[in-house]
């Protein structure tokens, strides 16, 4: 049994709304109902649910199981992975995991958050104590903290990040479930003039938070081809790391748990970067996305720059980026955000990216990030490699 | 000049210490900056834990600490949640003291021009209403 004995047979989407009017559970339900019309699943033969981590469920610590009862799922697997950006990639992982050991079949994996329409979070966290006190916002805090120290060790040429943004600009040109307030063409130039969030941190850098949702149905090849699902995406590869370098004080912000995560899952799925026919990386700012280029070895550790420069990002370009436009330009679906990209990767295997169809669909690499430390990277890293079988 | 704000109006509340945290807070009381130092590997580290991020055990020590060190990187602070909204710009500096730490803290009397990373601090206390004091830095001149 591995990860590669399981099988994505079947994913759904909401368009990405700026506020929600539809509550979370109802989005919950387009996602249930459109996997089982998809992949002709029962509702009774799923007997498994991975939530991921939302803002608006955030209140109740009983999640997975008041949504289980919403959706009146019955199953026999039941869990909320909550390691923030990264949950919904970590989902598949565990879902793969849960099949193997013959805790259950038949996995829905739900990512739906309204964090704009209605977030009850309330961390009990390092912030309060050591970070709020200052003034600080987050995360476009943190990361104006890694561009500033990156430009200081490596320089950072800033058009690149805007040629990076512009890419996924016109990608979700293409995306009819993009947020609309989002699908207006862009520049590097608007880009390198949009107003400063936290310095060196512009706007058309950053996400905007958004309401919205997507799921996945997970299942055994075995039962997949039992059910004459011959339409099939197959995880072959994955890693993940928390708290990258936690027993070191100083850590250098430019480098991330990817590095590990990303090696980890080249190896088990026998592949290399120059392998990764199209990518689909976590962004919830532009400099993560150049970050984890260098950290999953598409280019050396401080040379992003130049690989974005002689690159072309485009769907029919040399790595098409984010195809769906990431979540910077499709809009941040609150903590159910790393479903966008992910879901992207799948569809785009399925051979359902439409207009922006990539010709090349061996394989997809997609990315989790999620969680702000104290002075460091990020909380958790994730990697995982899709290819499409059947 | 540029102006920058050094946020010292801002009308802050004190933080709540947890049970492992509070020996740094009592003191600030008389503006002393407290480290944890962990004996075994001779390291410090910051922010207060219940445990050596070393070893994973709780033989820390705590040992004060003069508060000077050089500008690891920062950010200038353009929105704000209340209170520091309408004090915007303002610093917030990552500094690595002379201890081996990193320690984040606001600006006072830096301009916009004068900083940079490498750019040597030391601490100012500002007060807090409980008695305490928030760790900020200003340029070592």
């Amino acid at each position: 049994m591995a990860l590669r004995d399981n099988a994505i047979v079947g994913f759904a989407e909401t368009k990405i709304v700026e506020k929600s009017d539809r509550d979370v559970w109802e989005l919950g339900a387009e996602i249930l109902e459109t996997l089982l019309d998809r992949t002709g699943f029962d509702k009774g033969e799923i007997d498994g649910l991975i939530l991921s981590s939302s803002m608006t469920g955030a209140g109740n610590c009983f999640w997975s199981q008041t949504t289980a009862d919403q959706l009146a799922l019955e199953v026999d697997f039941c869990q909320t992975v909550d390691i923030g950006g990264c949950s919904p990639v970590g989902a598949i992982a565990r879902a793969c995991a849960a099949i193997d050991a013959g805790l259950c079949t038949t996995v829905l994996c739900l990512f739906a958050d309204t964090q704009s329409a209605e977030t009850n979070q309330r961390l009990r966290h390092f912030q309060a104590e050591w970070t709020l006190p200052l003034g600080l916002m987050g995360p476009p805090a943190a990361f104006g903290f890694i561009s500033n120290r990156y430009e200081h060790q490596f320089g950072l040429d800033y058009a690149m990040l805007g040629k990076l943004a512009v890419a996924q600009r016109n990608h979700a040109l293409l995306n009819d479930n993009a947020c609309e307030k989002l699908r207006k063409p862009i520049t590097i130039d608007d880009y390198l003039k949009s107003r400063m969030i936290a310095d060196p941190v512009r706007l058309l850098d950053s996400v905007m938070v958004c309401d919205g949702a997507s799921g996945l149905i997970i299942t055994s090849r075995k039962n997949a081809a039992r059910k004459s699902l011959n339409k099939i995406v197959t995880p072959i590869g994955y890693g993940e790391r928390t708290t990258y370098r936690a027993s070191q004080a100083i850590v250098d912000v430019t480098e991330t748990g990817h590095k590990v995560a990303g090696q980890r899952a080249f190896a088990q799925a026998g592949l290399s970067p120059r392998n990764i026919a199209s990518f689909h990386p976590y962004d919830d700012f532009i400099i993560a996305i150049l970050l984890q280029m260098e950290m999953l070895g598409f280019c050396k550790h401080g040379q992003g720059c130049d690989f974005v420069r002689e690159r072309s990002f485009a769907i029919d370009g040399d790595l098409p980026l984010n195809t769906g436009g990431g979540q910077i330009s499709a809009g941040q679906c609150g903590l159910a955000g790393g479903g966008t990209n992910l879901i992207e990767a799948v569809r785009q295997l399925f051979g359902e990216g439409g207009a922006r169809q990539v010709a090349n669909t061996r394989n997809a690499l997609v990315t989790g990030i999620g969680g702000i430390p104290y002075a460091r990277n990020w909380n958790s890293s994730v990697v995982m490699i899709l290819t499409p079988e059947g | 000049m540029s102006m920058i704000n050094d946020t010292l109006d801002v009308a802050r509340e004190a933080p709540k210490s947890r049970s492992f945290s509070k020996p740094f807070w009592d003191a600030t009381r008389e503006k002393k900056l407290l480290l944890q130092y962990d004996p075994a590997v001779e390291k410090y580290q910051f922010f207060p834990r219940a445990t050596s991020i070393y070893t994973g055990r709780r033989n820390l020590e705590w040992r004060e600490s003069a508060g000077i060190g050089a500008v690891h990187s920062f950010t200038i602070a353009r929105r704000a949640r209340p209170p520091f909204q309408g004090k915007e710009p303002f610093f917030i500096a990552v500094v690595t003291l002379d201890e081996g730490v990193n320690v984040m803290g606001n600006m006072v009397d830096c301009a916009l021009d004068e900083m940079k990373i490498g750019l040597r601090v030391k601490p100012f206390w500002a007060p807090l209403p409980d008695g305490t004091h928030m760790l900020m830095f200003t340029p070592q001149r």
